[in-house]
């Protein structure tokens, strides 16, 4: 087994400054929010631009190799609703350290980026929904299955496709986590890869309970199967338990040092 | 190997009929995968697919018994490619050859060297195995017969190296009833070597002018329907045996090729070409890196001392500790009146203390305690290496009656003892030794100066 | 149809290491594969052998190595010779007569003897201390200083003094600092990472992860051996793609196969025959378990090993 793969989510046009320095082409808070997340050990880097329907091409494209000049080819997740924006960035990226991330497909409207990504060598993170959130795990289940037989189709590797089961919020649909539990150890007694936006569990709790929430999940989450997660690396307690549940796992060798490196 | 349901579920119909049950074929090839529901229980799957499955959930590697009775070895049957990730199941086993090509008071006096390396290692027998007799066609098949006999009489399972069906046959013949290899068949003779291995009921050894044409061979005979073989993994050069030893034993394991799961056969006194030392490299790398059967030139005891040990640590079992017989041990020709050292039973432990108090010359009895196998502390702390323990099984070893000396030296790291041991055993002085085994030599030397 | 294998080629690869200055100079490690597997990838560089003396000259030396020696009158002489031997890729000059609890020889003797070697011969040095922690991390930082430009391997920061033989051998003087655990794979690990925040960097790291005579406890090295080329290769970890050197000789030329006398045993004939097959046995087990290099003390180890490396790569 693998170690756990973070993707870091601080890179998105949800947060202001990131959304100007992207329209601006304003390269220092691009660089230093992804520097914070490197140091702290993120593997992957989220680059999401929005829907970008006018520049797309061009702001990935720039966004892609300002990254990868900067922080040694770093692997990246390509994350837009624009297909060309994504295109255009696989066409500048360097593959050195590992496949670009296509994000995201999903078993309805955008089920069409698992072809991208099949055609493109592409890693792609696949949402188990459809139209809407799946209703129970059958339905999950039955999205899972519709997504992989699409990228076995286009001749992907199975491990290529990384299942989202979509992490849901407690505060309003507690009665479901263990569901999500669930999906996972599914996944991964298929034999297959996940991820997911962790940190949507605690969405709506005060700020001080959701690295305690999601460090508890992400625990959780590991012992089911989960190979990846999309996080806030800045996050240490999350950190700290990733690095320690990787030791469990015997995905990385213990030394005393485990948590400064 | 337990599948996937990936596997599974890529040779389902993927239909999504809900007739087994499930509401996909997905959730199906999961439950199939965790034993949960039959396969049967698809009426859509087909038999190929099935047969595929059952293939794939087969041992990678056949077990392939050879020698008969009390004699009879099993070879392969492994399922890791590590020892820390499971126990290797088959420890290597060691032929020496005899060749018809040779002269007789050569074949005499490798006769009488054979037995000649014979001892115990912590509870292990260890001797050579098995004799490997190589047919070399200008000596003639007669010689080569009496040659057999010859080296039936050794008592050990036989490797008959012949490529020459007529010859083999004979030779299998003689000693058929002995559970003998064959190791003779090749691209040009495999479907009469084959007759003859089957029609005797003995394993089959195959070989190739190279990995592939190896590869080929194997092949036509399984579809011959013979699967009781071995590999030879030939002679051309020792990087080719190290890659072919090395790919078949991957393959079988990792990538499930049934072809190449079986035991093999590594001629390292061919591949050394008469450099003893090489060969005793050789026999080691092959030994770490599966060899089955490695067939060396000679066996005397400064190849086995060495070989042994190293075999019968790569293949010890992880979970259990490895124990010496509890008793005394007189060194460095002690006698009763010899100061006593004791310590456990682990056999490290026992190897460490006893080659450290060798190296200091001092005479000593140590004494063995039964500490189920474990290290000092380990067996201190699980109360397996007390006074209490210690004392019983002095008086049960009857120590003090085979020792005048009432001179006790324990480990430092139970120095703790030393008060309780004075009051259980009466009349000893206790002296308590330094925590490393290496500190020993200098504190021997000084404690009898 | 012929037999297709998958390759076992590695994107991570073991750190090349070089070793010494001039023509002699040596490169360890490099590789993308496991030991030997030249089937997966070309193997960049083929493990080295070294030949150890020690400061206690030719009557440190067992009956039967001593021949080979003959007409040595100093350890510098022995250096000389060692030098010349077939296959002999290194010196290793072992200082045990440092120890405190044996001759307790002071350190400046031995610097100055390991001055006088440096000087005699052009080969890569390893200088490897008298296991004393204390006494070597002073011994250590005296011998980096003195050896200054040549590249050596110090042989070795241990947990209780990697602080001051890291600061002296690795950042002070730039040689090639050994790392050394016994047969503990998270000490290993821990000490590759203890050293990198030290200062020094991992790319003159060597390690020493401990060994064992064959039959002597052997399964514990072989299993460090094989789970740290599997953390170093396929989980790429970049804390443990030090490349191995195992000092061979100084565990198997005390054990009682090898040195047991003809009169004490005669049934296992030839004392000599005996020393070097455990040693050739041994060092043939730690290389296909990973080691990078291998320090003997036979010449005919030695040359044995060479054509086993040769035929191999």
């Amino acid at each position: 087994m693998g170690k756990f793969i973070t993707i870091g989510e601080r890179l998105s046009t949800t947060a202001p400054a990131v959304n100007r320095a992207f329209t601006n082409r304003d390269p220092e808070p691009i660089l230093a929010r992804a520097k914070q997340q490197l140091d702290a050990g993120a593997v992957y880097l989220d680059v999401n631009i929005g829907p970008a329907e006018s520049d797309g091409e061009d702001l990935m494209k720039w966004a892609v190799q300002l990254l990868q000049s900067n922080f040694d080819n770093v692997p990246l997740a390509l994350d837009t609703s624009n297909k060309k924006a994504i295109e255009a960035g696989i066409s500048v990226y360097n593959r050195s350290k590992g496949k670009p991330i296509v994000n995201s497909a999903d078993a309805a409207g955008r089920i069409e980026n698992i072809d991208l990504a099949a055609a493109n060598d592409a890693i792609v993170i696949a949402l188990c929904n459809g139209e809407g959130i799946a209703k129970d795990n059958d339905e999950r289940m039955g999205y899972c299955q519709l997504l992989l037989e699409r990228g076995l189709e286009h001749g992907m590797e199975p491990t290529d496709l990384w299942f989202d089961p979509l992490f849901l919020v407690v505060k309003g649909m507690q009665d479901k986590q263990m569901e999500v539990l669930e999906a996972i150890k599914m996944f991964s007694d298929m034999g297959l890869n996940s991820t997911g936006g962790l940190s949507n569990n605690s969405n709506g709790m005060p700020k001080h309970i959701r690295p305690i929430m999601d460090s508890a999940l992400v625990a959780m989450c590991m012992m089911q199967g989960l190979t990846s997660a999309i996080v806030n690396p800045n996050d240490l307690r999350l950190m700290e338990t990733i690095k320690s549940c990787d030791i469990f796992k015997n995905n990385t060798l213990y030394a005393d040092s485990y948590l400064e490196i | 190997m337990a599948l996937k349901g990936l596997d599974i579920f890529k040779l389902s119909p993927k239909k999504n009929c809900k007739e087994c049950g499930s509401p996909t074929c997905m959730a199906f090839s999961m439950k199939v995968a965790q034993g949960a529901v039959s396969i049967d229980a698809c009426p859509y799957f087909s038999e190929d697919a099935k047969a595929a499955l059952n293939e794939a959930t087969a041992p990678p590697m056949k077990t392939i018994k050879v020698g008969a009775g009390d004699k009879e070895l099993a070879l392969g049957g492994e399922t890791v490619l590590f020892r820390h990730e499971k126990t290797f199941v088959s420890k290597t086993r060691y032929a020496v050859s005899l060749c018809s090509c040779m002269d007789d008071a050569t074949i005499d006096a490798k006769l009488a060297e054979i037995p000649h390396v014979d001892y115990e290692r912590i509870g292990e027998r260890m001797f050579v195995e098995m004799v490997y007799v190589n047919y070399a066609p200008e000596s003639g098949a007669e010689k080569y017969l009496e040659l057999v006999k010859k080296a039936a009489a050794l008592d050990r399972v036989l490797v008959l190296g012949c490529t020459d069906v007529e010859v083999a046959k004979q030779a299998v013949e003689l000693v058929k009833a002995s559970k003998p290899v064959l190791n003779g068949a090749d691209a040009s003779n495999y479907a009469e070597m084959s007759a003859v291995a089957t029609a005797a009921g003995v394993v089959l050894g195959v070989r190739g002018a190279d990995v592939n044409e190896l590869y080929d061979t194997v092949a036509a005979l399984e579809k011959l329907g013979n699967k009781n073989l071995m590999i030879d993994v030939g002679v051309n050069s020792v990087k080719d045996a190290f890659a072919t030893a090395v790919q078949f034993r991957k393959a079988a394991i990792k990538d499930s090729n049934r072809t190449c799961g079986y035991p093999s056969i590594v001629r390292v006194g061919e591949l050394a070409k008469g450099d003893k030392h090489l060969q005793a490299a050789l026999t080691s790398v092959f030994t770490m890196k599966y060899g089955s059967v490695i067939v060396l030139d000679q066996m005397t005891y400064a190849e086995a001392l060495p070989l042994y040990g190293l075999r019968q640590n790569v293949f010890t079992d992880p979970q259990k500790p490895m124990k010496v017989e509890p008793g005394i041990y007189p060194l460095n020709g002690a006698d009763e009146n010899s100061i006593c050292v004791t310590t456990v039973d682990f056999a490290l432990t026992y190897f460490v203390v006893s080659g450290e108090l060798e190296r200091s010359g001092v005479p000593c009895n140590l004494i063995i305690n039964d500490a189920g196998g474990l290290s000092v502390l380990t067996s201190w702390a699980a109360g397996k290496f007390s006074a209490t323990t210690i004392s019983k099984f002095f008086a049960e070893a009857d120590i003090e009656g085979k020792v005048k000396s009432r001179k006790l030296v324990i480990p430092g790291k139970v120095a703790v003892l030393k008060g309780e041991l004075e009051a259980k055993l009466p009349g000893w002085e206790i002296i308590i030794a330094p925590n490393e085994a290496v500190q020993l030599v200098k504190f021997m030397k000084d404690l009898t100066a | 149809m012929p037999f297709t294998a998958k390759s076992g080629k590695f994107n991570a690869k073991i750190n090349a290491v070089e070793v010494g200055t001039g023509d002699k100079k040596i490169t360890i490690g490099g590789e993308n594969v496991l030991p030997f597997y030249t089937f997966d990838d070309a193997i960049a560089n083929a493990p080295k052998v070294g030949i150890e003396i020690t400061d206690g000259g030719l009557d440190n030396e067992p009956e039967c190595v001593k021949k080979f020696y003959e007409g040595c009158t100093s350890v510098v002489d022995m250096a000389k010779k060692a030098a010349t031997f077939e296959g002999v890729d290194f010196l290793s000059i072992r200082l045990e007569g440092g120890d405190p609890n044996g001759l307790n020889k002071p350190t400046e003797e031995l610097v100055a003897l390991v001055k006088e070697v440096a000087e005699a011969v052009d080969l890569p040095l390893a200088v490897c201390g008298c296991k004393n922690v204390e006494k070597d991390a002073e011994l250590l930082d005296k011998v980096s200083a003195a050896l200054e430009g040549r590249n050596a391997m110090i042989l070795a920061a241990k947990e209780e003094n990697y602080k001051n033989v890291g600061a002296s051998a690795g950042l002070a003087y730039k040689q090639i600092v050994g790392a050394e655990s016994a047969v503990d794979i998270n000490l290993a690990k821990q000490l590759n990472v203890l050293l990198t925040q030290l200062g020094v960097n991992g790319q003159n790291v060597v390690m020493n992860v401990g060994t064992a005579a064959a039959g002597y406890g052997f399964e514990y090295v072989v299993s460090t051996m094989d789970r740290i080329k599997a953390a170093a290769l396929s989980q790429n970890d970049t804390t443990l793609q030090m490349p191995i050197v195992t000092p061979v000789a100084s565990e198997v030329w005390g054990v009682k196969e090898a040195v047991a006398s003809e009169a004490d045993m005669p049934e296992w004939g030839s004392q000599e025959e005996r020393g070097i097959d455990m040693e050739v046995e041994t060092a043939a087990a730690v290389l296909a378990s990973g080691s990078n290099a291998v320090i003997l003390k036979h010449p005919e180890s030695v040359k044995t090993i060479s054509k086993l490396i040769k035929e191999l790569v």
